[in-house]
């Protein structure tokens, strides 16, 4: 049989009643061992006089008035001051014992040491404002990409252009062209981490909806734009867009672009790149194949994460944005990017519903 | 009669004391903005940065609701805000009752609030830093918790719901008030309830808020602790009947 005396006394959490006055009438073995007190010193003593100050104050204007509202209380945090004066972090139950007549004859409190538990929970505080710290550097840092960045890029490229209207040498006019196509990477560049930034902060990229306005002249600069940067390369390309889409058409040139530059920059070069952009069945269907390695298993996983980079030479590599930023235009657009991967073909599937209704993206 | 709640508290820290007085007179009890069901959206972190800040919000509800000789009951920190009150538009109040008020909780020259300076600097880093015993009584109630239905229903009919953050802005403000020089001004009469073994207004306090204020009676109660109109609302009635 159990000793109920000594499971009592002994129990693996500390006990206390109280009397309807709030003084110490009762207390455990266990808990007078925590506290370093005998427990015939506790007797008599309330159980604020125990807390330290800020836990007596918190006590008295919090707990005891909650304690006689609802007739206990639950998962309370208090601070205990032990003998020696160290102190004791603790949450505490209590119940209040009432005879048929309503009287209050004893509050019941049941104690358990929450040392390890106080610290976790502060780490938990501690990680959250620097969580909310790094939120806000993330802010200033998106300010800083789109104003202050952009600006000298404004003028490096216009200073530019006016030098291109000056005599100039062959050879110089060859190097202002480079230095054009390095700005317009630059400017690709930031606008990418601007977008990742955003994507990341949890508002996702914004959009602006045009239905009316044709996608077809959209597309087909992205790809002339491509097709000239790209000499060596073939673009096959196939647009049959005869509904209006609920777009925004410069992120669909961006995701496109995107997309096509990756399977241009994947792809087999002695093969041509095929793209094809449709509707039917209420949705957009964009596909990008290419010939070329199929992709990976353990690629496959991480393809549409921010800052991946796959097999690309060193001279190919970006910040491994694109397909991240493409993937995040699909999800603001209530759609979906795919990619299946055989052994003669990539193929990257984009697909979006082509009426938008005012709701929860992608809710369909 | 208008009764208002303390710091840590809502309402219902006078669900025992007001309904008393319905039959009599026209009880108002209100939540001050953080605490209860105030509209949290309506908090100024500039406006309440002070205890007058809350004494305005009692003179407009006074107003608003078209009350005149206004009987205003303050539980706590609300006793000096009714006094704000009572001092800015004297027209509206016929009394008031403080229940466990205190001018200043830190000790002073010739003056013993009770905590010393570093005490209150402990019990504001413990409500900034150590969340902890807010966070496991009220924060659940406050914040409800969609993840969470059983726990919301659970939780529903808490007392003493209260913003953690709005709180912890208002133990600042209380903590560290300073109204003593206001007490002569009161013109309203006034009554004192102080608790026995009161920690956080002691008798000392109670006597010198007695002493400076000029039209006040201290009544003393056998009610122990901060609380006496949820440990002994019967004697809080009946002082309070006495008086008025």
């Amino acid at each position: 049989m159990e000793d109920l005396e000594d499971l009592y006394e002994n129990a693996p959490c500390g006990y206390l009643s109280l009397t309807p006055q709030g003084l110490i009438a009762k207390s455990n073995a266990t808990l007078s061992g925590w506290l370093g007190i005998p427990s015939e010193q506790l007797i008599g003593k309330r159980l604020r006089d125990l807390l330290n100050v800020a836990g007596s104050i918190f006590y008295e204007t919090h707990f005891a008035p909650l304690l006689r509202m609802q007739g206990f209380f639950h998962e309370v945090a208090l601070d205990f001051v032990t003998s020696d004066g160290t102190l004791l972090p603790v949450l505490a139950n209590a119940t209040e014992k009432r005879n048929d007549a309503g009287d209050l004859l004893f509050t019941r409190v049941t104690l358990f040491q929450a040392t390890k538990r106080r610290r976790y929970e502060r780490e938990l505080v501690e990680a959250e404002e620097a969580a909310r710290r790094l939120g806000k550097l993330r802010e200033q840092f998106i300010a800083v990409l789109g104003h202050d960045l952009r600006n000298p890029v404004a003028a490096l490229h216009a200073g530019i252009n006016m030098l291109r209207r000056e005599p100039l040498s062959k050879k110089s006019l060859q190097l202002t062209e480079v230095m054009q196509g390095s700005l317009a990477r630059i400017s690709e560049l930031i606008d990418n981490v601007m977008d990742l930034a955003r994507s990341q902060s949890g508002t996702g990229i914004n959009l602006s909806r045009d239905a009316n306005a044709p996608l077809e002249p959209v597309l087909r600069q992205v790809i002339n734009e491509l097709a000239a940067a790209h000499p060596d390369c073939t673009i096959e390309d196939e647009i049959m867009l005869e509904e209006p889409i609920h777009c925004d058409r410069k992120r669909m040139a961006q995701l496109v672009s995107n997309l096509l530059s990756n399977a241009i920059t994947h792809g087999a070069s002695d093969h041509p790149v095929r793209f094809r952009a449709s509707t039917s069945g209420g949705e957009l269907i964009l596909t990008f194949a290419n010939r070329g390695d199929p992709i990976p298993d353990e690629v496959m996983s991480h393809l549409f994460q921010p800052f991946f980079r796959g097999r690309t030479s060193t001279s190919q590599q970006g910040l491994g944005l694109g397909l991240h930023i493409a993937s995040e235009i699909a999800r603001a657009h209530g759609g979906s990017l795919d990619v299946q991967s055989s052994s003669d073909e990539v193929l990257f599937t984009f697909r979006m519903p082509l009426i938008w209704h005012e709701g929860p993206v992608g809710v369909r | 009669m208008v009764f208002a709640h303390g710091f840590g508290c809502d309402q219902n820290m006078w669900r025992l004391v007001a309904p008393a007085f319905e039959a009599d007179y026209k009880v108002v009890v209100f939540d001050h903005v953080g605490a209860g069901h105030s509209d949290l959206s309506a908090y100024d972190p500039v406006k309440y940065a002070s205890l007058q800040g809350y004494a305005d919000d009692v003179v407009a509800i006074c107003r608003e609701l078209g009350l005149s000789e206004v009987i205003f009951v303050g539980h706590s920190v609300s006793a000096m805000i009714g006094a704000l009150a009572s001092i800015k538009a004297p027209d509206l109040f016929d009394s008031l009752v403080m229940v466990g008020p205190s001018p200043r909780y830190i000790d002073d020259t010739d003056y013993t609030g009770g905590f010393t300076a570093p005490q209150i600097d402990e019990l504001l880093d413990s409500l900034a830093d150590n969340h902890m015993g807010w966070s496991a009584a009220m924060a659940p109630a406050i914040m409800g918790n969609p993840d969470r239905p059983d726990l919301a229903a659970e939780l529903t009919d808490s007392f003493c719901r209260t913003d953690p953050a709005i709180a912890k802005a208002f133990a600042r403000v209380t903590f560290t008030s300073d109204n003593r020089a206001d007490l002569p001004n009161i013109t309203a009469r006034t009554l004192i309830l102080q608790g026995s073994d009161d920690i956080i207004a002691s008798e000392r306090v109670g006597e010198y808020v007695h002493a400076q204020v000029p039209n006040s009676r201290l009544v003393y109660l056998k009610a122990s602790g901060h609380c006496p109109n949820l440990s002994a609302p019967e004697e809080v009635i009946a002082a309070i009947r006495d008086f008025v």
